[in-house]
Order: C-alpha cells, then structure tokens, then sequence
C-alpha cells in the first residue's frame, strides 16, 4: 500500500465531486458522509494517516481529561 | 488510546505472524475512523503464541476488567485456553483475534491482507474488501455506521486503478 500518483488522485478527486448516480459515492454522499475529508486521507501516505489518526485521538483524550477537571471545579 | 508504534515495533521485532484487522487497519486504508484500540488476527500455532507473550510481555498485559486481585499470569498455556482476548496493558487495549467472523480463519484472513510500512515495521493490514465483510458480519450500529464510506473508498480505488 503506497501513497497514490497526482493521475490517480486527480481521477478520484473528480469521481468525489461527480459521482456517477447509483454509484456507491453517491450513496456514501447521501447517507451524509464528506469524501473531501476521505480525500484528504488519500493524498496521505499510510503512516501519515495513521499518524493524524493518532493525534486525533490525543487531542480527544486531552479534551476528555480537561472537561474531567473542570466538572471537578464546578463540583468542587 | 494505545501507543501503535510500541506495540507494531514489539511484535515485528519477535517475527510475530499478525494481521491489524480494526479500526488502525481503517485509518492506513484512508477513512478519517478513530479507534482507540489495536486489533490483530493472529496464527495460534504454539510457536506464534510464544513470539506473542514475548512481544506483548514488557506490556504487562492482562485481560480486560479481569479482577484486579487475582493472579494472573501471562504465558502461551494462557492463550492456548481460548481464541480471542481483549487485553488491557501499558500502552493501551489490545484485542487478539483467532478468527475475523465474516472473513475466515487467520490463514483466510491473512490471503485477504495487504502489506504497509507502518513506524518503520513491515506490516500486513486486512484489505478494504476484508474489512467490508467483517464490518457487514459484526452488523453491529458502529460497524454499520462506517460501511459507505468503505465502499465508496474501495469503488475509487477500484474505478481509478493504474
């Protein structure tokens, strides 16, 4: 699994912004699902997108740790 | 949250036979899918299972919401007594799989996979066609939730190949 060429991503970019009706793009895009944000994982290499997966997810552990904090605050 | 990078660099260093199934094998394959655990099929040969308890040991792994005060002990006969284990360690959840229920057994699984270098480890993931059939088994709200968008991924690489 490699990063994909600027053809194949240019390919991909225009069937996201005209999917072929009945197409699962479609369906994906009306079942509410953004594929510009799938797109912006594509342009990334497998490590960058496990890599801002996990900075994702410490930014929600901090918010978890910090809204802890603060309800221990409010509760005193 | 588990630290990805600790784990893979463990079980590579002890040649453990593995493949990432869950949520780490979604995000390789492109979705913006947030998992807080590492979920990896496993061969349950009695070698693979000593190069497991040898990569996870430093860990000190346990079984999840195991009672705290009661012994436990973390070797192969451990993992001989069962086929999958959620486990809770150091560095965070750790689920071990036998089988993935909608691809097969770890042999089944494993011709279903694909390789990626991940933290500087040569890795296997399971494919996006293996992980739409285990998410389509599982059938649970969660696994369900992500289906279009694996789909829709797997049509663009499919419609798009070179």
């Amino acid at each position: 699994m490699e990063k994909l060429s600027k053809e194949r991503l240019e390919k991909i970019r225009q069937l996201i912004l005209n999917p072929r009706p009945g197409s699962k793009v479609a369906e994906a895009k009306e079942f509410g699902i953004d594929l510009t944000l799938t797109f912006g994982q594509l342009r990334k290499t497998p490590q960058e997108r496990v890599e801002h997966q996990q900075s994702a997810m410490r930014s929600l552990d901090e918010f978890k740790r910090q809204t802890k904090e603060l309800r221990k605050r409010i509760n005193g | 949250m588990v630290e990805f990078e600790s784990a893979l660099k463990s079980l590579t260093a002890e040649k453990v036979d593995f493949v990432i199934v869950g949520g780490l094998a979604i995000s390789a394959h492109s979705t913006g899918y947030i998992t807080t655990d590492l979920d990896f099929c496993y061969l349950r040969t009695k070698e693979n299972l000593k190069k497991i308890v040898a990569a996870l040991e430093p860990f000190k792994p346990r079984f999840r919401n195991f009672p705290k005060d009661l012994p436990f002990i973390w070797d192969e006969r451990t993992l001989q007594s069962g086929t999958n284990f959620t486990l809770e360690t150091k560095i965070g959840a750790i689920d071990m799989l036998g089988e993935v229920a909608g691809v097969g057994s770890f042999e089944e699984v494993k011709a279903e996979s694909v390789s990626a270098k991940l933290y500087g480890c040569d890795v296997l993931l399971l494919s996006l066609e293996g992980l739409i059939k285990a998410k389509k088994a599982a059938g649970r709200t969660k696994d369900l939730l992500i289906l279009p968008e694996l789909e829709a991924l797997q049509e663009l690489l499919s419609e798009t190949e070179e």
